[in-house]
């Protein structure tokens, strides 16, 4: 479909999304664009718009205007299961993981989109079946090792901590190989040895898997620190965009997080 | 004593995955199946054929399919008794229309029908969830049974509007109408049921299973990760619904022989089910097992000890049960939504650690 995208050209485009829910203007006119293999960070106040964002890029929501280009074609409606076989996955706020099931299978459920053998042969658990089961499951476990969840495997993950099931859902995210990752707060509500150990993991996914990462943070110090640029939202329009020092410096920036009023 | 998984190490991803990762519990099943054919068709008579081995193994048919909609995908149905109906009908359609074509096709392609039936019922379940599809489903129960009782062409004009299972052999031998030997009708049903079980079980352990049980816990989570909801959940009306029509086409054929849609197919049949997943367990095939077993033989042995042992009024004993049945599924929806199957999973999981439980 569309050409090979090298490092450092654009991944996705976002241009001039505007996003409203009855009278809530939750977007307003946003352009930014996600670069192959860097680690993106969407900032902003409360209620910024930051979710709505990622929920317009995943295809959960719609917006009224604006477009959005996926390696360098324009993305017609879609929904969020065909958003997400063209390589797009995410992690959510409140965290969302198949709580019945095993950390095992919550993370050979983020494979389904690269399974595809029928219902006979998985009626029989013969032949292709089991050769992909086994294949997938050679990938979930590569992934177990690298996120050190090895002894929670078979534990249903309704039954994890919190920080363990944030772990898991990252994992979730990973199991799909997808292009580019979503994070939607991967560190709230984390303490500080959970959250460095996230931060480790978000750097190594970029740097050994080479995916492309677009995180929602709060914490600037982290923002600061594992981002390769930063895009600032608030009250649904963009106040700024660029690397961590720049934004930082920024006084529309300073005003908005020292709470300046909009009067 | 000697049940445990300790020396039992996994050395390849393939015995990690096996249904029985236990040695011990895959003799145990093997012994089980073996005697089930080898033995209990020699020892078989009228009474146990029945009272106890068909309609356990017809119900726990029914069980499973249930269990895939509403334990593993997570919606909730009280459409059973009417999709039994129409797997019932259709094989009396299919062997009156055919009468040569091989009884366990007949079987086969009923539950197909009965597949087809609940792909259409199952297409409001995109907009509609919970207690709502609930609702829906009870609507099909009512519109199914009154559609067999109505149009004459389902019950071949019969002026008594009741259909009654014709003599039909396979091998030679008859497995449905008044002279079907009894071990011949019980390995019938029993060879859909471990043939269908071990499919049921298959599926839900692997790619289908695993999206069923995402659209059950987190239906947003699991449509951004790629499973597609509408395609997801009528693959579980259809398979369930497979299962529900052969359940109830083995009903009609070998455990019943006539039928008459209301008092055969009624909204009780449909709650009956419902009862034997809860209790026996939400998401499990085992659990269907157990869970059919109980509820159809539970009444049966209170019956035997309350009125034939202890002389107390039949009526007494029927609303004692009654009472009974209805705290045991509040006692297993508040306290252990996996039923009787993870009862027996905790107990072996005891059994495995002891005696050195930490
Ligand atoms: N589904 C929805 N229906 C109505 N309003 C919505 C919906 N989703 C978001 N909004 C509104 O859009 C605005 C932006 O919300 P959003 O969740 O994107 O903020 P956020 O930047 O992620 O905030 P936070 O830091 O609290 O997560 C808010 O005013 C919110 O109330
Ligand atoms: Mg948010």
């Amino acid at each position: 479909m569309s050409a090979e995208v090298k490092k450092g050209d654009t991944l996705l485009e976002v241009r001039n999304i505007s996003l409203s829910f009855g009278g809530v203007k939750a977007l307003q006119d946003i352009s930014f664009d996600i670069r192959k293999g860097e680690i993106r960070a969407i900032i902003g106040p409360n209620g910024a718009g930051k979710s709505s964002m990622l929920n317009v890029i995943n295809g959960f929501y719609h917006p009224q205007d604006g477009e959005i280009l996926f390696e360098g074609a324009v993305r017609d409606h879609m929904k969020p299961h065909q958003v997400a076989r063209l390589g797009i996955a995410r992690t959510f706020q409140n965290i969302a993981l198949f709580k019945g099931m095993t950390t095992l299978d919550n993370l050979m459920t983020g494979r389904m989109i690269r399974m595809r053998t029928n219902l006979f042969w998985q009626a029989l658990w013969k032949g292709p079946a089991e050769r992909e089961e086994v294949e997938h499951r050679k990938r979930v476990e590569h992934i177990i090792d690298f996120l050190k969840i090895q002894s929670i495997r078979k534990t249903p993950v309704g039954r994890l901590p919190y920080g363990l099931q944030k772990r898991v859902e990252l994992g979730r995210a990973l199991a799909a190989d997808s292009k580019l990752l979503l994070l939607d707060e991967p560190m709230a509500g984390m303490n500080l040895e959970e959250k460095q150990d996230m931060c480790r993991f978000v750097l190594d996914v970029n740097d050994e898997f080479g995916t492309t990462i677009a995180l929602i943070e709060h914490d600037m110090g982290v923002v600061m620190d594992i981002s390769d640029r930063v895009v600032v939202l608030d009250y649904g329009r963009k106040l700024a965009d660029g690397t961590p020092g720049e934004v930082r410096d920024n006084q529309a920036v300073i005003d908005a997080y020292l709470g300046v009023s909009h009067a | 004593m000697f049940y445990r998984e300790s020396g039992d190490f996994k050395t390849s991803y393939i015995q990690d995955q096996q249904i029985f990762p236990i040695g011990l519990d895959r003799w145990f099943v093997a012994v089980v199946c073996v005697f089930a054919v080898l033995v209990v068709p020699f020892l078989i008579n009228d009474y146990w054929e029945k009272s106890v081995l068909v309609p356990v193994l017809v119900w726990s048919m029914a069980a499973i399919g249930l269990n895939i909609l509403t334990g593993y995908c997570g919606q909730v149905s009280l459409g059973t008794g009417g999709f039994m109906a129409v797997g019932a009908y259709a094989s009396y359609k299919l062997t009156t229309m055919f009468p040569e074509l091989n009884m366990f096709l007949v079987v086969l392609l009923s539950g197909g029908v009965t597949a087809l039936v609940g792909i259409v019922f199952g297409l409001p379940s995109l907009r509609i969830k919970g207690f709502y599809l609930a609702v829906a489903t009870l609507a099909s129960q009512f519109f199914l049974v009154w559609l067999f009782n109505k149009v004459p062409w389902f019950y071949n004009y019969s002026a008594s509007g009741q259909i009654s299972a014709p003599e039909r052999f396979v091998f030679g031998i008859a497995v449905s109408g008044p002279n079907a030997p009894p071990w011949a009708t019980y390995l019938f049903c029993l060879v859909f049921v471990v043939v269908f079980a071990f499919i049921a079980k298959n599926l839900t352990r692997g790619r289908i299973g695993r999206s069923w049980m995402a659209i059950r816990d987190m239906d947003i989570a699991a449509e951004i990760i790629g499973v597609p909801p509408l395609r997801t959940k009528l693959s579980a009306f259809a398979i369930s619904s497979f299962y529900i029509g052969i359940s109830g086409a083995l009903f009609f054929l070998v455990y019943l022989g006539a039928v008459e849609p209301t008092e055969a197919f009624g909204i009780d049949k449909s709650f009956l089910v419902l009862f034997m997943i809860i209790i026996g367990g939400l998401g499990s095939i085992l659990g269907s097992f157990i869970g059919a077993a109980f509820m159809f033989l539970m009444p049966v042995l209170f019956k035997n000890i309350m009125v034939g042992g202890l002389g107390w009024p039949t009526d007494l004993v029927a609303h004692l049960i009654f009472i009974l049945i209805g705290g045991l599924i509040m006692f297993f929806l508040i306290v252990e939504p996996h039923g009787l199957a993870q009862l027996w999973r905790v107990t072996k999981e005891k059994l495995r650690l002891w005696p050195f439980p930490h």
